[in-house]
């Protein structure tokens, strides 16, 4: 690339196509992992135990695993499209060049409600903490945690209009001491320093194991998502990364590493400490469940280390949030797909500042009005529906342009193996949700119904036809 | 008034703080430049440049 | 022949916005309002809150329980509730096919737009 910089100043920003003012390529492999980890380490800090709840410790941990597997599959996919598909938007740049405009709708639909919803869950949690800080600094009152949400959602959203690299840059610094946090309450609570603390005999005895049997390992699917959710954000940053070819695929499979190891410690640790009723609801019970963990060690200081850690999670999460869904709303508002008037870049800090404007009160409106359940299931089941489009759009992707036609940045291993089983995992996860959450499946994707009728005979007229294609590659075949 | 109590007003008045900031540079953005300006992304411009330098 | 999308008005887009928006809290207050979201649960027997004995929890289980600040399963009842998962086979049914539905619906106009996208991008 010597004699071609893409990052040079004077060249971007004037691209080819007539852009004056796009997007900054600043990021780099580092970035792309905090990106990914930074969105998801939130789920080992809180929502994972809903697994608990639906079907007792060991289903929680298959569930985890099972959910690796999936996520492991959506990773391959991810980087072998977006490793060749590279622009904001992600999986619905993706979904426009191989499935179609409908498909990319939806698919920008389900970036954008997975993203703002799990903002406003963080958000939540977020304030839930720092009651909690209040009630153990003595505090009498009840706290009023209302402006502690909205500061966590206002001054993320700052930092995103500012610009993407002190965002991520930020993210990187507190997702690595929210990884770290995890491993010291592992080392000190197992027994690999000093004694440990374990009691999953104790724990698991009676009913605690799988208090509903085998129907409720499938049940603990649906939050077993939790785990990693979010992961697939990485993509959303490929208009930004100086080489995306290389940096997402290493960044994305890094961050599925980086979580499998910490949520299966997660489970370990608050296992092994939690009985099983208070950790699996996490709304009345364990909000937090490795704070509730550092509490019942005794040990002042892991209390605060992990008070940190979740509260560094929730804003860390957050805060990618905020960037993901953005680009994800404003690629659908540059190709008209909403109303162009999204599709602006801030010529000084160079973000989509109205996408991140816009999506401000929708995240505040969410995290002060609805319960965090509520809130997480909305995010899990945007996420699924995603998560079920990757095999369909791998599946065409290979046929419309097979492996020589078109350079790839990366090509993943056993196709269509990975493909068959993501699909598979995903109809085990409908029918999880469908145990105990079967209405608001129901509401939900009736809503996508709708959504999609009303993109197709009402706001398709908006949105030029070709030019919506973009990657310089030759004819699909079979077209 | 509590430290608790201080901390509420005070996470009130830092969300007011950044709040406004976010608006009135947005604003001012929108009124300082042409929407032509300002809406001119387009997708697809590093596999545009990486072919203009093959070519 | 190339198609040119019309321009659309400031007033049109900001009530797309507006369209969009409300189906989005539709989506999730409507469940909300009318009782139907959330887990469906079967609450605990008020006579076994008394004392985590009575649930049927172990001297560690109940030592954990303390040590978290609780002195009877009555100051959580919430957490005792379970999940009924017996399956209503006519709800299932419902879902499959609404899944179903929805995916063919999105592929099929999908392909439809797709190969008008196809053959005014690289002509006939």
């Amino acid at each position: 690339m010597a004699e071609f910089d893409i990052t040079s100043k004077t060249r971007d920003g004037m691209g080819p196509h007539g852009t004056q003012v796009g997007l900054l390529r600043v990021l780099g492999p580092a970035h792309v992992w905090a990106l990914g980890v930074g969105i998801v380490l939130v789920g080992e800090y809180m929502g994972w135990n809903f697994a608990v709840g639906k079907g007792g410790a060991y289903a929680a941990l298959i569930a985890c695993w099972l959910a690796g597997i999936l996520y492991t599959c959506v990773a391959m996919i991810d980087s072998e499209v977006t490793s060749t598909v590279a622009a904001a938007g992600g999986q619905y740049t993706q979904a426009k060049h191989i499935v179609g405009p409908l498909m990319a709708f939806n698919v920008g639909l389900y970036l954008v409600f997975a993203y703002t919803m799990l903002e406003a869950a963080n958000a939540i949690t977020a304030g839930y903490l720092i009651s909690q800080v209040a009630a153990l600094t003595g505090y009498e009152g009840e706290l009023n945690q209302k402006p502690f949400i909205v500061l966590s959602i206002l001054f993320l959203a700052w930092l995103n209009y500012r610009g993407v690299l002190a965002t991520l840059t930020f993210n990187l610094v507190i997702t690595a001491i929210a990884f770290t946090a995890i491993i010291i309450l592992f080392l000190s609570t197992s027994g690999v320093l000093g004694g440990s603390m374990m009691q999953h005999k104790a724990l698991f005895e009676g009913a605690a194991a799988l208090p509903y049997g085998w129907i409720g390992v499938l049940a603990a699917m649906h939050f077993g998502l939790w785990y990693y959710l979010g992961i697939e954000g990485t993509t959303q940053a490929a208009e930004e990364v100086r080489s995306p070819a290389r940096a997402l695929p290493f960044g994305t499979l890094a961050g599925i590493m980086t979580l499998l190891i910490a949520a299966t410690l997660t489970w370990y640790i608050c296992t092994g400490l939690i009985p099983w009723e208070f950790l699996g609801d996490g709304t009345n019970g364990s909000v937090a469940p490795l704070f509730d963990a550092a509490r019942l060690t005794g040990s002042q200081p892991l209390v605060v280390l992990l008070g940190v850690g979740t509260l560094f999670a929730t804003l860390a999460s957050a805060n990618g949030c905020i960037n993901d869904a953005s680009r994800a709303w404003f690629s659908l508002g540059r190709d008209k797909y909403l109303p162009g008037w999204f599709g602006a870049v801030h010529p000084k800090y160079r973000t989509p500042y109205r996408s991140i404007v816009f999506l401000v009160p929708i995240a505040l409106a969410f995290a002060l009005g609805a319960p965090l359940d509520q809130v997480i299931t909305f995010s899990i089941l945007s996420g699924l529906l995603g998560y079920t489009f990757m095999p369909i759009n791998m599946i065409l992707f290979r046929r419309k342009w097979p492996m020589d036609s078109i350079k790839r940045g990366y090509e993943h291993p056993f196709h269509p193996l990975p493909s068959i089983v993501l699909l598979t995992l995903c109809a085990v996860t409908f029918f999880a949700v469908f145990l105990g959450y079967g209405t608001q499946l129901v509401a939900m994707i009736v809503f996508y119904i709708v959504a999609s009728l009303w993109f197709h005979f009402w706001r398709y007229r908006f949105v030029a036809r070709a030019a919506q294609f973009t990657m310089p590659w030759p004819r699909p075949k079979g077209y | 008034m509590s430290f608790w109590n201080l901390m509420e007003y005070a996470a009130w008045g830092l969300s007011a703080v950044f709040g406004l900031y976010i608006v009135i540079d947005w604003l001012k953005t929108d009124a300082t430049y042409d929407e032509e300006v300002l809406t001119s992304s387009r997708e697809g411009e590093l596999e545009a440049m990486v072919e203009e330098r093959h070519g | 022949m190339k198609y040119a999308p019309p321009k659309q008005s400031k007033l049109s887009q900001l009530f797309d916005v507006v369209i969009l928006m409300t189906m989005t809290f539709g989506a999730l207050y409507v469940p909300l309002y009318m009782g139907l979201a959330g887990g469906a649960k079967v609450e605990a027997d008020p006579a076994k809150l008394v004392s985590f004995e009575a649930m049927g929890l172990n001297a560690t289980q109940t030592a954990q329980y303390q040590a978290l600040g609780f002195t009877a399963p009555s100051d959580i009842p919430a957490v005792f509730a379970r999940f009924d998962y017996a399956i209503n086979w006519g709800a299932l049914a419902v879902m499959i096919v609404v899944i179903i539905a929805y995916y063919a619906l999105v592929l099929r106009f999908s392909e439809k737009e797709y190969r008008d996208v196809i053959s005014e991008k690289f002509g006939d």
